[in-house]
């Protein structure tokens, strides 16, 4: 594994794809305007990522600019298989966003089902699920609202007592 | 830029052992110039990422494609991504053979990889200075733990280290501020420990990162961001450390962006008596004179230079007589070691980042023998609870799945052995004299393999692993023994190796070379075998150890 950084993620994790071990994070700057996926995409994806993270405690994915993340990083850092595992993914779930709250839910799971035993190159669902999480929890919501964020911790303190309610650190 | 050619004395790299031979060759009154191959890094000014929030990185912080091709071997490092990667060479620019796989990473910049190091520092002890002729592997050390101990202390002293003694033989005393907390789960692991073990200890690693305020440095502040450089110098680099001091004394030249060809040899006077530079942009060449020459170039880059600078006399390059040069190549190997979860002390967590492992000292070999593999290998130990990147991988999605994954998760460890490889005579480096870089220096050929003594200890290191987690009553214990290329751990040692018989080594015990005195390399080239501590501190001692002895010499006329 030789990855100083990795643990967190868990055991079990740990010991998978390299690909997922990559630690993303956010988006220097969200345009407002798509600049690699369609408009009908990015209404897709919009949904999509709200499904993965919707509005809790703290804002949904889509209010962090998430897809617009996504816009960027996919063509940017994805590999070329998993580009177009992601563009025939959108595709295939194309009108989602007009569907139902509860049989969006239903139709990604069905998916997530499917995708979670296929490589990373070859899963949407996985792809999908690493650059929501890594766009959201790295956006400055996303690391400050829906998580803790401490730019300069001004030290280290290994021990202390769990606040009530406490959010896990960003990074 | 220098503004004479000539001078005192000549450094040839920055990095750890590069900053060292400048700060104590300039604070014994030579005129130096450090000759550095890479572009100027200023302390804090040219640390762009330093401060940067993830979501200010540019395009997001994971490497992107045309990284990942500018960068091919730099890219697979730990700790690349677009914080850290402007100190990381572009490795189309220049190229290396492998003969075998090796991940050479390589930081060519003022300061080198003293900007991008794990800051580890432990002390070797006579346990691994005696290993070679007690065993009868390559040949023994020309030095003891008695000759390094001072300058241990004396680059103790100077950098500033956190950390704990154990007081085991092994890791003998070091001069070292408090350490760094540990985890309510480390604190678990120790007590278990302390029940199941008579010879595992779980302590903080020594560290040259500051607990406390040292010489106006630091403490640190836990980021743990350290390889993007630190604007509190709370972790030692160069930049930071040792060439402000140097620089201090007035006697300093430092000079970017200037490739060493090859020393210039004089046969008459049997010395060297400079260098030959290319500047790394225009190509110009000039030559730099001095009475003495320190080579800190880095084990491979310093071994390459001597193999480039070809005379009458020393047909196959400089000081070879022994024909060892290039030769007994090593790095340590890190491929095993075990995870495991633990489900108590869900009401503890922590605040801030350290920047620093805690440490399972070497207890194989130490006082029995094993049969299996000789030498032996400590563990870097990481701990922690789950973060959101715990639910990257899995199929869940949606509110609850969100409330989850933003409270702290479980607790989870990581804990990896750094195991000391053996010196193997063909595990080597060499020239190619028919492929030129664009400076017109040959192309450095690379051939290292892990062997049998290795593979058995790498086991051993899983099996050990997995037994210590188990024992301290962790859970989901699961060991892993990762195939390892060579390079990865980033210590390349060897290749120019001490010693006390000119037949057999380049240098001898005060890192001199056999046949020119005036030209002494302290970079891990030295390496006569690989102890399982992190070397950058041995490095450190013995550059300052040579370059009092070289000053020393000068003044009695005998260099």
């Amino acid at each position: 594994m030789n990855d100083r950084r990795a643990f967190l993620r868990g055991a079990s994790v740990l010991m998978g794809s390299a690909a997922l071990g990559q630690v993303l994070t956010a988006f220097a700057e969200a345009p407002r305007k798509a600049s690699y996926f369609g408009d009908s995409e990015m209404r897709t994806l919009r949904t999509l990522v709200d499904l993965i993270l919707p509005a809790t405690d703290s804002p949904a994915a889509s209010a962090a600019d998430t897809h617009y993340f996504i816009d960027l990083a996919i063509p940017a850092c994805a590999s070329p298989k998993a580009q177009q595992t992601f563009r025939a993914g959108l595709k295939s779930l194309a009108g989602i966003q007009r569907r139902k709250p509860d049989a969006q839910v239903a139709a990604l799971k069905a998916r997530a089902a499917q995708d979670i035993e296929l490589d990373y190159d070859s899963s949407f669902f996985k792809i999908l699920k690493d650059y929501t999480m890594t766009g959201y929890f790295l956006s400055e919501i996303g690391a400050t609202q829906a998580l803790a964020y401490e730019k300069i911790p001004g030290g280290f303190k290994g021990d202390l007592p769990l606040q009530p309610n406490q959010k896990a650190w960003a990074i | 830029m220098a503004t004479s050619n000539t001078f005192d004395a000549i450094v040839v790299g920055s990095g750890m052992s590069g900053g060292w031979a400048a700060k104590e060759l300039c604070e014994k009154g030579l005129k130096t110039l450090v000759l550095e191959r890479g572009r100027n890094v200023r302390h804090i000014e040219d640390y762009t990422t330093a401060l940067k929030d993830p979501w200010e990185l540019p395009h997001n912080n994971r490497p992107t494609n045309a990284d990942r091709k500018q960068q091919p071997i730099q890219s697979t490092l730990y700790l690349y991504d677009q914080s850290t990667k402007q100190f990381l060479v572009d490795d189309t620019k220049y190229p290396y053979e492998q003969a075998q796989p090796f991940n050479w990473y390589r930081g060519y910049q003022v300061g080198g990889r003293s900007l991008l190091w794990a800051r580890h520092v432990f002390r070797f002890s006579d346990l691994d200075f005696e290993a070679n002729l007690k065993e009868g592997v390559g040949i023994d050390w020309p030095i003891r733990y008695a000759d390094i101990s001072p300058w241990y202390d004396h680059v103790e002293k100077f950098i500033g280290a956190s950390g704990e003694n154990p007081g085991l033989p092994q890791l003998p005393k070091q001069i070292l501020q408090p350490p760094f907390e540990m985890t309510a789960l480390e604190k678990h692991i120790k007590r278990e420990f302390e029940k199941a073990f008579t010879d595992r200890r779980l302590i903080c690693s020594s560290i040259a990162v500051l607990s406390r305020e040292h010489n106006g440095r630091g403490p640190c502040q836990g980021r743990n961001q350290c390889a993007r450089g630190c604007p509190y110098t709370a972790y030692f680099s160069s930049n930071g450390v040792t060439l402000p001091a140097a620089q201090k004394t007035g006697n300093l030249t430092l000079q970017a962006d200037s490739i060493v060809h090859s020393l210039i040899y004089d046969e008459a006077k049997q010395r060297v008596t400079g260098v030959r530079v290319i500047d790394a942009n225009t190509f110009a060449s000039t030559e730099y004179f001095a009475k003495v020459v320190f080579l800190c170039a880095s084990a491979l880059n310093s071994t390459s230079i001597l193999l480039n600078s070809r005379s009458a006399r020393f047909p196959d390059g400089l000081g070879n007589d022994s024909g060892e040069l290039g030769h007994n190549l090593m790095d340590h190997h890190n491929g095993g070691g075990a995870t495991a979860t633990y489900s108590g002390y869900l009401d503890r967590y922590y605040k801030g980042r350290r920047s620093t492992s805690m440490y399972i000292p070497r207890f194989r070999n130490v006082t029995t023998r094993e049969e299996k593999f000789k030498r032996g290998y400590g563990y870097e130990v990481y701990s922690g609870r789950g973060n959101w990147t715990r639910g990257v991988g899995s199929a869940d999605f949606g509110a609850d799945f969100k409330n989850e994954i933003t409270r702290p998760g479980q607790w989870n460890i990581f804990i990896e052995g750094y195991g000391e490889t053996l010196p193997y005579h063909d595990n080597r480096i060499w020239l190619s004299h028919d492929k030129l870089d664009q400076w017109g220096i040959p192309r450095l050929n690379i051939s290292m393999t892990y062997r049998d003594n290795e593979r058995a200890m790498a086991q051993q290191m899983a099996d050990d692993a997995a037994e210590m987690l188990t024992a301290a009553k962790l859970e989901n214990v699961k060991s892993f023994n990762n195939p390892i290329v060579p390079g990865s751990v980033i210590h390349e040692m060897g290749t120019a190796r001490m010693g006390r018989d000119p037949k057999t080594s380049v240098l001898n015990g005060n890192n001199q070379v056999h046949a020119v005195p005036n030209l002494f390399v302290t970079d891990g080239s030295f390496m006569v075998s690989s102890p399982t501590q992190n070397p950058s501190l041995t490095y450190m001692a013995l550059t300052a150890r040579a370059a009092d002895f070289a000053v020393e010499k000068l003044k009695r006329g005998e260099l």
